[in-house]
């Protein structure tokens, strides 16, 4: 049946050991149009805003230990800090991550030499600094207060000037991530070679396709709003305000419409690298293929339509059980991911690698998640727990149990194809363990908490729920320290990890049919893709990998260089 | 054997790569305007919002806008359209003092917009200023206005180029003239929504 592709066996020479070698560190501090370098250049940055943003909820839970006001000086100094946590961990951290890795991963897997807009790909970028600059320089005038979501009147009236700087990065922020996604959409239409057909593509190309089609057509919106915010603080505009005939919902009908969306911006990409991996470390194809594929598409138009289930207490009561009915409908398509890995990973030969184990973490966390956002569908349900600490579980679920995890196993899944040398498995393996139950122990006990009427945003609470802030506390001390387990193996194995060679997971995607780290134009020839991107466990398959094998036999990174 | 820096990437030279650089830019534009619409939109739906938390449209005590000045504004920018593709398709078949007419007529029309509009802006009565009547129409207009004024300047600056010779030798060299036609169209569907929704939807 299969064509054998000797792929890239009998192609023209390749380079020698001598002639792969890391791009110099410097070299990511610089300009550059090469999207392994950008990729780069979006790790490193997103992964310190991950730390700046994690220092913050360390403060969070160390001010909560106890009922009363200890770390902080007022409940405003309590509300910036947590309006700066979610916004450098949304805007600073997981969306530009997620961009690091579509930048480094998503050409390659698609066997392009190079991206369709390498220098608007950089501009996009570049942008995120200034931003970030401007975002957190608002906390050191007078700080936004209104959370992450800026809900006037919160952010018109009760906000200082922070708050304009806020939706001034936040604008910028906007613009790099509409540049980014019309390049990576373009990329993944135009610029893939003879033989990678839509239907051969990686799932993580088509996740990250889905989720630039989502930032393209939503992220309009929030400059939209975040427009509107701007001309009501600073040119006395009233489109927020009652009494100039302005309206309060306004603004969150408009945000929202950008921001739901937004959540699968951040998760998407998280389940393109967990069909991945869990493909790949349990050597078998991916269960319906075609389905998960579609199923981003349906996650990105259904998520379209579910905007107003966040404004649930303040809707027209008419419009609440249409908007019930699309939430729920959006389980359908992550219900077919869900049951798609669990068929994926059932009976393969399962490698417990660190990649492996994060991604099974996310299944588990993710399903609870899911679950808990089920029940937040569910109009009656969604009322009692409105604003408490039960939401503030669920989208940890999601966006840490989902992406954080995803974003670690993508980290060990592809630091060998980047660096050219592999992570340490142990220290993987204890920084999943601290993760895992850091996490696990962090979150739940919210839902707790959430149930029995804790609110979610303020720094005083009833005596009544101490020892559970105290557990959750403690755990989340535990959290934050394991992330320096991940920096020092990131480090260490920079420097002193063994050797990786082009394929060391023996993975049939094409990334790994180059050399690690690739050469600058990503391969020498065009690749020839294999039939089926996950199609593992056959004698064809076997066939190819050794051929790449055999191919790059001495293409890897010379073990004297670093 | 060859030997590779990791430094700048060597320019595409042949027709192949200068054909899937045309189709990569027409699908980015595209994608850019379906993207950009958005924005576009969320102001629609602004002015839309906000209409209902009033009991009437236009506001009680409050004028509806003149139709006159901003009917013909439209008239000369869809003109004004309507000549920047005639002279996009007279540049492709080389009659360059055809592209050029269209072209200058072309910027000439949409300055007038530009002019009549600003001057809606200005003149808004303070009675719908009070109201968000006055209001969205401002924001707006405005919004599109400094659209307009930015592409207007690209076409200018396209448009000496292309006189100068600057993109001669096929359709993926002359991107830059295609480019500028199509973001004036933007400008112009653009405006047309906004038209109908702020002076004929009561």
């Amino acid at each position: 049946m299969a064509t054998i592709a000797v792929p890239i066996g009998a192609q023209a020479e390749q380079p020698g050991a001598e002639a792969v070698r890391r791009p110099a560190l410097s070299e990511y501090l610089r300009w550059s149009v090469d999207h392994k370098i950008i990729g780069v250049q979006y790790g490193i940055s997103s992964f310190l805003f991950f730390l700046v943003g994690g220092a913050m909820a360390m403060a969070i839970r160390w001010e909560l230990l106890t009922p009363a006001l200890d770390l902080m000086v007022s409940g405003s100094a309590y509300n910036s800090l947590f309006t700066m946590h979610g916004t450098v961990m949304i805007f600073l951290f997981i969306i530009p991550m997620w961009a690091a890795f579509g930048n480094f991963v998503v050409p390659l897997q698609l066997g392009a030499k190079d991206m369709a807009f390498p220098w608007l790909n950089a501009f996009a970028f570049w942008l995120i600094p200034p931003a970030a600059i401007v975002v957190l320089m608002g906390y050191f005038v007078t700080p936004a207060e209104a959370g992450w979501t800026s809900y006037p009147p919160l952010s018109t009236l009760f906000s200082g000037d922070g708050q304009t700087l806020w939706a001034l990065g936040a604008h910028l922020l906007g613009i790099s991530s509409i540049m980014g996604s019309i390049n990576f959409i373009v990329t993944i239409l135009n610029m893939r070679p003879e033989g990678m057909t839509l239907w051969r593509m990686p799932l993580l190309c088509w996740a990250v396709l889905a989720t630039s089609i989502i930032a393209v057509m939503a992220t309009p919106f929030l400059a939209g709003a975040l427009t509107l915010l701007l001309l009501d603080r600073v040119a006395g505009t009233t489109f927020f305000d009652a009494t100039g005939g302005g309206d309060v919902l306004l603004w969150q009908n408009i945000f929202w419409f950008y921001s739901h969306p937004a959540v699968y911006i951040m998760v998407l990409p998280g389940m393109g690298v967990l069909s991945e991996v869990l493909s790949i470390h349990s050597r078998k194809p991916v269960f319906g293929y075609r389905m998960v594929g579609l199923s981003s598409m349906g996650i990105a138009f259904v998520g379209f339509t579910v905007w107003a289930h966040h404004m649930f207490t303040s809707l027209q009561p008419e419009l609440r059980i249409p908007f019930m009915i699309t939430t729920m409908i959006i389980a359908v398509p992550t219900g077919i991911k869900m049951f798609s890995w669990l068929g994926t990973i059932w009976g393969g030969k399962i490698r417990f690698t660190s990649a492996m184990l994060f991604a099974l973490g996310f299944l588990s966390m993710f399903v609870i998640g899911g679950i808990t956002g089920v029940m937040l569908a569910a109009l009656p349900f969604d009322i009692h727990v409105h604003d408490t600490y039960f939401v503030v579980s669920h989208f940890h679920f999601v966006l840490f149990g989902g992406s954080v995890f995803a974003i670690y196993a993508a980290l060990y899944h592809w630091f060998p194809k980047v660096t050219g040398r592999m992570m340490n498995e142990r220290w993987g393996r204890i920084h999943f363990v601290f993760t895992y139950f850091g996490f696990l122990f962090t979150f739940f006990p919210m839902h707790i908490v959430g149930m029995l009427g804790m609110p979610r945003r303020v720094a005083v609470y009833d005596p009544a729920f101490t020892q559970w802030n105290q557990l959750i506390g403690i755990s989340a001390f535990v959290l934050g320290f394991s992330s320096f387990i991940v920096v020092y193996n990131v480090i260490h194995s920079y420097f002193r990890g063994p050797v990786a060679g082009a394929n060391p997971w023996r993975a049939l995607t094409l990334e790994w049919a180059t050399t690690s780290p690739p050469p600058v134009t990503n391969f020498i020839d065009d690749p020839i893709p294999y039939e089926n991107p996950y199609g593992y466990g056959t004698e064809a398959a076997t066939a190819y990998l050794d051929a790449v094998d055999e191919t790059f036999r001495h293409g890897g990174l010379a073990s004297s260089s670093h | 054997m060859t030997s590779i820096s990791h430094g700048q990437k060597p320019k595409p030279r042949d027709q192949q790569a200068a054909a899937l650089r045309l189709k990569n830019n027409r699908l980015g534009m595209n994608i850019f305007q379906a993207s950009w619409i958005m924005a576009f939109f969320a102001l629609i739906v602004v002015n839309w919002q906000l209409r209902y938390s009033y009991a009437q449209w236009p506001p009680m005590g409050v004028q509806p806008f003149e139709l006159l000045l901003p009917s013909l504004a439209t008239l000369a920018l869809v003109s004004s359209t309507l000549l920047v593709q005639r002279g996009l398709v007279a540049f492709r078949g080389a009659q360059r003092s055809l592209f050029s007419l269209c072209w200058r007529l072309a910027m000439a029309l949409g300055s007038v917009f530009m002019v009549l509009i600003a001057r809606e802006f200005a003149t808004v009565s303070q009675a719908a200023l009070a109201t968000q009547y006055g209001l969205t129409m401002r924001l707006m207009t405005g919004f599109h206005f400094v659209h307009a004024l930015v592409i207007l300047c690209l076409l200018l600056v396209v448009y000496r180029r292309a006189v100068a010779g600057a993109y001669h030798g096929g359709e993926a060299a002359g991107w830059a003239v295609e480019g500028a036609a199509k973001l004036w169209h933007f400008v112009t569907v653009a405006w047309v929504l906004f038209y109908v929704v702020l002076y004929w939807l009561r």
